[in-house]
């Protein structure tokens, strides 16, 4: 059989001010007509200079080394300019991963899918806009008419990706490349476009290159899994027979780190005291303007509360207010109702003194932003130290307790990699021993296998000090395999407060269990 | 620094500005003592001496020899000028990256009220300054820094509202840091960069407004050999002596270039973005 796209012995190199960077090492990859080849990578293996090479887009320091991308026989790279220009879009189509930046944001929705069409199947504008309000009817969008007429920021995220999908689409290409389509989208919505994409591909019988970095996912949607690590295809195989018997140990390690909720990762039970607790938390965000107000509701009527050495997850989709909880639970928001701590009732951010900030800490989502780029490591850990009465000379102490050496005190956080810095955000936060931590996202932006990582440092820490940690997080799968109960928010308020064990059930909210059923499952 | 220096030297622009600089440096370090006559000493039998070998710049009403005037006058106009635009730079950046910090209303007064001062121009605020602090050196250097500030906030807050939003200022204020400390060791360092850039722009500003004071009577006072005096003490001979206005003249302008080259090169150092 003809392949579609036959990458033989591609090699990439970037040329920086450090020396010749290899991205790209002797690649060989097909994808046969119709046949969908998932590609996983963690951040940093090049799968998406990959794609950017088959799309002939790439930087102007990059220099490819060898090797050919046939596209049904023809070398992508002995083609002038004039020939790609014709293919991008016509015969090869993308998915970008955010759609807020894949749109132009001051074009309508439908001047630029009615244009692309109009470019690539040489209609006239009226058949053009006819073609566009069936492509993206196709794409199950209510009133397409509508929302021909808006522009990207007046529809939300998934229907922007359905925008985008429908102009992928209605080009009729050959070859889809999707880069992580569904990593900035929420669970529902993701697997809600990944649906979408099922079909789609069952109509057109289109191929593709899905890239992404969570396996779990990729499983779900492609006939062949490429794994790349470091430029280098590691092993490739049918989906299912990669995870039943992977071969390569790296392809081993990232199933073993794929969290499953079904394998608890703390036994032990929380104990009976009440460490902190909210009642009533609402935030309100937009300012007030000269007339009238305009505000938007953060948060609404929350009450909870976090005993001694809990873990409690707060679940939830992106803009459901979790991260204002904890916003407001560290006094980085305004706020109304009351946080019971240590018998004392705090009614705003003025009144958290520093026995009470001591007690509650916070570790953020990026680790890039969290740590002042211009402060040494050893600066940035001894000035928790001085500010609740420790020593600077606890600094080694501090790195050893998040398995770092203590030669990384004198340098600077974009000398670390991205778990080492959220290694070095957990030991800012541990330093005063805060009774809670409160852990935002912090493991969002991680590979899964330094996710797996940080996770067991959270949990050692909980064992030596007790700590208790508010899990803020997305990842349901993660997040049940370590919380004792869970806190699911939708919109702003909290739906549903139940162990751990009773997400299932029938007593759990209809949300929780929709929250639930869209999370791809790591095969069995 | 060395390293920076090194980058900025393999810059066209940045080489420039940086041997202008050089050269000022010099003229500021060695001026008198390289000059080749006195800068007061009046020679009444070579009046209007024209360029030559005995005087290369001619000589003035006075026999002064212009040469000798300008090397000496580097020390007053440059080190004043670039002191005023410091002064400036660090009062507007502390200003804007409290204004940013602290937001809100705080953040609306602040600025508005920039906005308001921003509204009279340059030159004309330093002369008001000037007329209520009196006359001189010292007080047109204040003059000139007062008038640089509100600009210089104005960018700097700016650049502080992305340094507000990012999670260390968070993690600062859930440790309950104070506000002095956020805005000067956690937010200032970061803002560091564009404010560096501004600054030696305006550090040829800063020459030029200096000159213009002087020229007007308002800075350096006679028989100083500033280099707006000299422009303003030649000017009645212009037709007479061309060279008398054109030699500090073109020392000002090759230093406003100076600094402006090396501001340029400074912007494509500092830009994080091109790091590849």
């Amino acid at each position: 059989m003809s392949a579609l796209l036959d990458i033989a012995g591609y090699s990439l190199d970037y040329r920086t001010r450090a020396g010749t960077l290899r991205v790209l090492d002797a690649v060989n990859l097909r994808i046969a007509r119709g046949e969908v080849l998932g590609l996983v990578g963690e951040s940093g293996s090049g799968k998406s200079s990959l794609a950017w090479a088959i799309m002939r887009h790439l930087p102007g320091n990059a220099h490819e080394a060898g090797g050919a991308i046939l596209l049904d026989g023809a070398d992508l790279l002995r083609m002038r300019p004039r020939e790609v220009a014709a293919l991008r879009g016509r015969r090869i189509g993308m998915v970008f991963q955010d759609p807020s930046t894949a749109l132009n944001p001051t074009l309508t929705l439908g001047r630029q899918i009615s244009e692309t069409l109009a470019h690539h199947r040489g209609m006239t504008r009226a058949q053009a806009w006819q073609a566009s309000l069936e492509a993206l009817r196709h794409v199950e969008l209510r009133d397409p008419e509508a929302l021909m007429r808006r522009y990207p920021h007046e529809v939300s995220g998934g229907e922007k990706q359905r925008v985008v999908i429908a102009t992928a689409f209605a080009a009729r290409p050959e070859l889809i490349i999707f880069d992580e389509p569904t990593t900035a989208l929420d669970v529902i919505t993701g697997a809600r476009i990944l649906a979408l994409f099922q079909r789609l591909r069952a109509e057109t019988g289109v191929g593709g290159l899905y890239i992404s970095h969570d396996l779990a996912l990729v499983s779900q949607v492609a006939d062949r899994i490429a794994v790349i690590r470091r430029g280098q295809i590691v092993e490739q195989a049918a989906a299912r027979s990669l995870f039943v018997s992977p071969g390569a140990e790296y392809t081993k390690a990232l199933i073993e780190a794929v969290p499953r909720p079904e394998r608890r990762l703390v036994a032990d039970l929380p104990g009976t005291q009440v460490l902190v607790s909210v009642e009533e938390i609402g935030v309100t965000y937009g300012r007030r303007q000269w007339f009238g107000r305009r505000q938007v509701a953060g948060n609404r009527g929350i009450s909870l509360s976090v005993h001694a050495g809990e873990i409690l997850g707060v679940v939830g989709e992106s803009g459901s207010g979790k991260s204002t909880l904890a916003r407001a639970l560290t006094g980085l928001t305004p706020f109304e109702g009351t946080i019971v701590q240590g018998g004392r009732r705090i009614t705003a951010p003025a009144q958290m003194d520093r026995a009470y900030r001591s007690q509650v800490q916070i570790v953020f989502q990026h680790p890039d932003s969290s740590l002042n780029p211009r402060q040494r490591i050893g600066e940035i850990l001894a000035r928790p130290l001085r500010l609740f009465g420790g020593s600077p000379a606890e600094v080694p102490r501090l790195l050893e307790q998040v398995r770092l050496p203590a030669s990384y005190a004198t340098r600077f956080p974009h000398e670390l990699s991205g778990g080492e810095k959220q290694r070095v955000a957990i030991a800012r936060a541990s330093a005063a021993r805060p009774a809670l931590i409160i852990c935002d996202e912090i493991t969002a932006a991680l590979d899964v296998s330094v996710q797996r990582a940080v996770v067991d440092l959270l949990l050692a820490l909980r064992r030596e000090h007790g700590t208790a940690y508010l899990f803020i997080t997305h990842d349901l799968n993660l997040v049940r395999q370590v919380a004792h109960r869970l806190a699911v928010m939708h919109r702003g308020a909290l739906v549903d407060l139940l162990a751990v064990d009773a997400v299932g059930g029938a007593q759990a909210h209809p949300y929780t269990r929709a929250l639930l059923g869209a999370t791809p499952a790591p095969f069995a | 620094m060395i390293e920076l220096l090194r980058q900025l030297a393999r810059t066209p622009q940045g080489a420039a500005g940086l041997l202008i600089l050089l050269l000022l440096a010099a003229a500021c370090a060695f001026g008198p003592a390289i000059a080749p006559y006195g800068p007061e000493h009046i020679d009444f039998l070579g009046r209007f001496h024209p360029p030559g070998a005995r005087h290369w710049f001619g000589a003035d009403q006075l026999g002064r020899d212009v040469l000798s005037r300008l090397l000496t006058g580097a020390r007053s106009t440059v080190p004043t000028a670039l002191a005023a635009t410091l002064a400036g730079t660090l009062l507007g950046a502390v200003i804007g990256t409290a204004s940013a910090y602290l937001g809100g209303r705080w953040d609306e007064i602040i600025m508005r009220t920039i906005d308001a001062v921003m509204a009279i121009p340059g030159l004309l605020l330093a002369l008001l300054v000037v007329n209520t602090l009196g006359k001189g050196e010292m007080n047109a250097a204040i003059a000139i820094a007062a008038a640089f500030a509100p600009g210089m906030a104005r960018i700097t807050r700016s650049v502080a509202l992305v340094a507000r939003r990012q999670d260390y200022v968070g993690a600062a204020i859930a440790r309950g840091e104070r506000g002095t400390w956020i805005v000067f060791r956690e937010m200032l360092p970061n803002v560091v960069a564009p404010i560096v850039v501004e600054t030696t722009i305006r550090v040829a500003f800063a020459v030029m407004l200096f000159a213009t004071l002087s020229f007007l009577g308002l800075g350096a006072q006679p028989p100083a050999s500033d280099w707006g005096l000299m422009v303003a003490d030649a000017r009645p001979f212009l037709h007479q002596a061309p060279w008398m206005i054109v030699a500090p003249g073109a020392a000002i302008a090759l230093t406003a270039i100076g600094f402006n080259l090396l501001g340029d090169g400074l912007r494509d150092v500092l830009n994080p973005r091109d790091e590849r």
